[in-house]
């Protein structure tokens, strides 16, 4: 769906910045019943940095996995669940406290997981829907590009 | 060279698409001009409703032979396509309504004028046009635009006014008419610019015609689905939402978007419905005003002038202008050229078939050419019927889906699927690390190219390379494909299985007509295939549908070869490996740069563009397709803010997204 790799690096970050970011800080700011605590809010932020940074790193593997198919593309399907596998390999390690900016302590139970989860698909939902054709409206020649964005 | 007397076999056609009547011969002996019309000053008195009387001239000089359509009310087909003027080739076939000319191959001597192409005549019907009385012939070329245009590279406004021909101005001028037009001139639209400093010039009125009519030929309805992607929509620069969203919105289903979602792994790939994309066009054809832009004409010749500009001499078709008053000028700051297929030509042995057998025309047909009558035959004779499919293409795909639908009303029917060789499940085309999908031996790809040379690596790939890596490329990823569709794939499963279907393999080494066993009985199609095994298999048909597609030459078109020989342009090669190096083939495309300008044709500010089929070979690999067709049109339209000699403003993102929002109101850009 986005083939090549300068075209994902760019089209994830600009998507962390302008519908990951902005949600986040609404999302944790509403939990902290409209309270601005930036210590409590910092972990929202850090978490998504964490699964973007991920994805960063993972997308030139999806890109090799898509040289090996004739098309050099991949379903959506593909992303979607790919996405959700960065979000579930972040959510374990932090919960296990290896990673230590993230306090372990917020990713435990039930009540942790479901607050990452709920977190990330508030982002993640209307990202992946930018990219099923709103963000060509934006930026027209981003589908000619291969999801880089700027001049052809 | 042409050898005189050029002989065409004229016959009448009936109601049901059948020849009737004796065939005549036209025989012109000497170069000239030929009137074919209703009219009686016509040169070849033709009757018919549907005859205008001034239909056709055949052109005849010593390098070719011409037909040019004279703005007749229900036009010109040369092998099914409408045509303004093409050269001809032996065995061409022109129709016009009730009427098939047919180019035959010159005559071994001349008095074996009563028997032709094998078939006895008689002479009495042979009519001869011999232009004996006045020794000059007819001047073969045209007096418009060729007093001006002729032998020149460059022509100055006031001589073109001095000549008394109107002279029009306008900014920008598409030149076709067609989707490529269509489409480029949206592009200009959405980008801010006025209707008024646009004009595109083409012979029919809706911009889909010649598409649909193709469309209709190679058995696609309206109903049917084309191939192309959901977000490919010519009607819409931003392609969103794609089809598949309009098709909820018009409550067909969701089916669609799931598809898009899973597609081409987890589900079969969307693609629209035929009738769906020529409605939107309607839609945005309003929108942006087309009919305003749109003149019904036919453009016969492009000329730089000496202010930086270009003028495009053209004939009008059908409105109040008569005579003389039809031929015009307009002059214009950006010309864009997308002509499209100029006149088909069939492959060699298909062509040789229907030179040498004209009377078994019936029996084969050409699946882009017009050919209902077969499956109409078949339907009705019940009982046994043959029918050879070649090629493994998607045409050919739908083309046994048709011969499906047909089995309903007659189970005789029996389809033969002629294949060059079979193909193994590891047999597909290979590019660096991936493979092909093989199914039932023929290549699976969604779409005509791989997808990602429309936006992904390949297409970067594809414009950096040379002209010969280019070549090689374009041959790796190109080659004949279907789609896979579970429809196509069960009928072949099935109709192998009840034995209905099957695949032959190996070249085609004859075909020959089979004489009728009875008075009431059609003839029949003798194909001889030289197999894999090296036997020669021979397969007695009632139908040999072929489907191995068309040959697209741009020096067919009179306008394009003109161009290149009063500017000598290069052109585009297809290239072969051969022992491990690259060897230039034959010439295909109109050379152009990376945003899709013909270079050879600029003219200090001003600037000539092309897209579309006569691009092939050029800096993008699937220019013939609706999206390609988009991609060309916004290289060339941002080429030109780039450049900004022109006004056209930058589509930067607020515009754009301010210019989506007006296309999704349906507000006028």
């Amino acid at each position: 769906m986005i083939p090549t790799l300068a075209g994902r690096l760019q089209t994830r970050l600009l998507l962390f910045l302008f519908i990951g970011i902005p949600i986040t800080l609404l999302y944790a700011w509403a939990l902290l019943d409209f309270h601005w605590g930036w210590r409590e809010i910092q972990i929202f932020v850090w978490f998504l940095c964490t699964i973007t940074g991920l994805g960063l790193l993972l997308d030139p593997v999806y890109i090799f996995i898509q040289t090996t198919r004739w098309d050099r593309d991949w379903p959506f399907a593909y992303q979607f669940f790919f996405s959700w596998v960065e979000f579930g390999i972040v959510f374990f390690i932090a919960r296990a406290g290896l990673i230590p900016y993230l306090p372990e302590f917020a990713f435990q139970g039930m009540r942790g997981l479901g607050i990452a989860s709920l977190h990330f698909a508030l982002v993640f939902i209307p990202s992946f829907l930018a990219l099923l054709g709103p963000l060509q409206t934006i930026f027209i020649r981003w589908r000619f590009k291969g999801g880089q964005l700027g001049k052809m | 060279m042409i050898q005189f007397p050029v002989r065409f076999r004229v016959r009448q056609i009936g109601i049901d698409g059948n020849t009737m009547g004796p065939s005549r011969i036209l025989l012109c002996e000497e170069p000239g001009r030929f009137l074919i019309g209703k009219s009686e000053e016509a040169d070849v008195p033709l009757t018919g409703d549907a005859v205008s009387r001034r239909h056709l001239s055949l052109l005849l000089d010593t390098h070719d032979v011409r037909v040019r359509d004279e703005s007749s009310t229900n036009g010109t087909y040369v092998n099914g396509t409408r045509v303004d003027e093409v050269v001809l080739a032996v065995g061409d076939q022109i129709s016009i309504p009730g009427w098939l000319l047919e180019l035959l191959a010159p005559a071994d001597s001349p008095a074996t004028v009563t028997r032709i192409a094998g078939v006895a005549v008689d002479e009495s019907l042979v009519s001869r046009l011999i232009m004996t009385d006045d020794d000059t012939p007819p001047p073969p070329r045209r007096t418009f635009p060729d007093a001006e245009f002729d032998g020149k590279e460059m022509v100055s406004i006031e001589a073109l006014r001095a000549s008394g021909h109107p002279v029009e101005e306008t900014r920008f001028c598409a030149v076709g008419g067609g989707l490529g037009s269509f489409v480029w001139v949206d592009h200009l639209r959405c980008y801010g610019v006025p209707a008024s400093d646009i004009r595109a010039i083409g012979t029919e009125e809706v911009c889909y015609q010649t598409y649909k009519r193709y469309c209709k030929n190679s058995q696609i309805p309206d109903h049917e689905r084309l191939r192309s992607n959901s977000l490919s929509r010519p009607d819409n620069i931003w392609g969103f939402p794609g089809y598949a969203m309009r098709e909820v919105g018009k409550g067909i289903g969701v089916k669609g978007i799931f598809q898009v979602f899973g597609e081409p792994t987890l589900a079969e790939s969307y693609t629209p419905r035929a009738g769906d994309v020529f409605e939107s066009l309607d839609i945005e054809a309003k929108r942006i005003g087309w009919s305003e832009m749109f003149i019904k004409a036919q453009v016969l010749g492009l000329r730089k002038t000496s202010d930086g500009r270009y003028a495009v001499a053209f004939k009008l078709w059908g409105g109040e202008a008569s005579g003389m008053a039809r031929n015009r000028y307009l002059i214009a700051d950006v010309v864009h050229l997308s002509t499209g297929y100029p006149a088909t030509r069939f492959v060699e042995d298909f062509q040789t078939f229907i030179t040498n057998h004209p009377d078994n025309r019936a029996q084969v047909a050409n699946a882009y050419e017009p050919h209902d009558q077969i499956y109409v035959e078949a339907e009705r004779r019940g009982g046994p019927v043959q029918v050879v499919v070649r090629g493994r293409g998607i045409v050919a795909s739908r083309i046994i889906q048709r011969l499906h639908e047909a089995r309903k009303k007659n189970p005789g029917i029996r389809i033969l699927h002629s294949m060059r060789s079979p193909l193994g499940p590891r047999d597909g085309a290979i590019f660096r690390k991936a493979r092909r999908l093989v199914r039932n031996n023929v290549e699976i790809q969604p779409f005509n190219w791989p997808k990602s040379c429309w936006g992904g690596d390949l297409r970067v790939e594809y414009e950096r390379a040379g002209e010969e890596d280019r070549g090689i490329m374009l041959g790796q990823l190109g080659g004949t494909t279907t789609a896979e569709r579970s429809d196509w794939i069960a009928i072949m499963d099935r109709g192998a299985e009840e034995g209905w279907y099957r695949a032959v393999y190996g070249n085609i080494s004859a075909f020959q007509p089979i004489p009728s066993p009875g008075p009431d009985q059609p003839d029949g199609v003798q194909i001889s295939i030289d197999t894999v095994e090296g036997n020669v298999e021979r397969l007695n048909a009632d139908y040999l549908i072929d489907c191995t597609g068309l040959i697209a030459d741009i020096r067919r078109a009179p306008l394009l070869a003109d161009l290149l020989d009063t500017y000598h342009l290069p052109r585009n090669h297809a290239w072969r490996m051969q022992d491990g190096r690259a060897v230039r083939g034959a010439p295909s495309g109109l050379r152009a740069s990376n945003d899709f300008e013909i270079e050879g044709l600029r003219n200090g500010n001003g600037r000539v563009y092309a897209a579309g089929t006569i691009t092939t070979g050029g800096p993008y690999l699937a220019v013939d397709s609706f999206l390609g067709l988009q991609y060309s049109a916004l290289r060339s339209v941002d080429h030109l803010v780039t450049e900004r000699h022109h006004k056209v403003r930058d589509l930067g993102p607020l515009r754009s997204f301010g210019g989506w929002c007006r296309w999704m109101v349906g507000a006028r850009p």
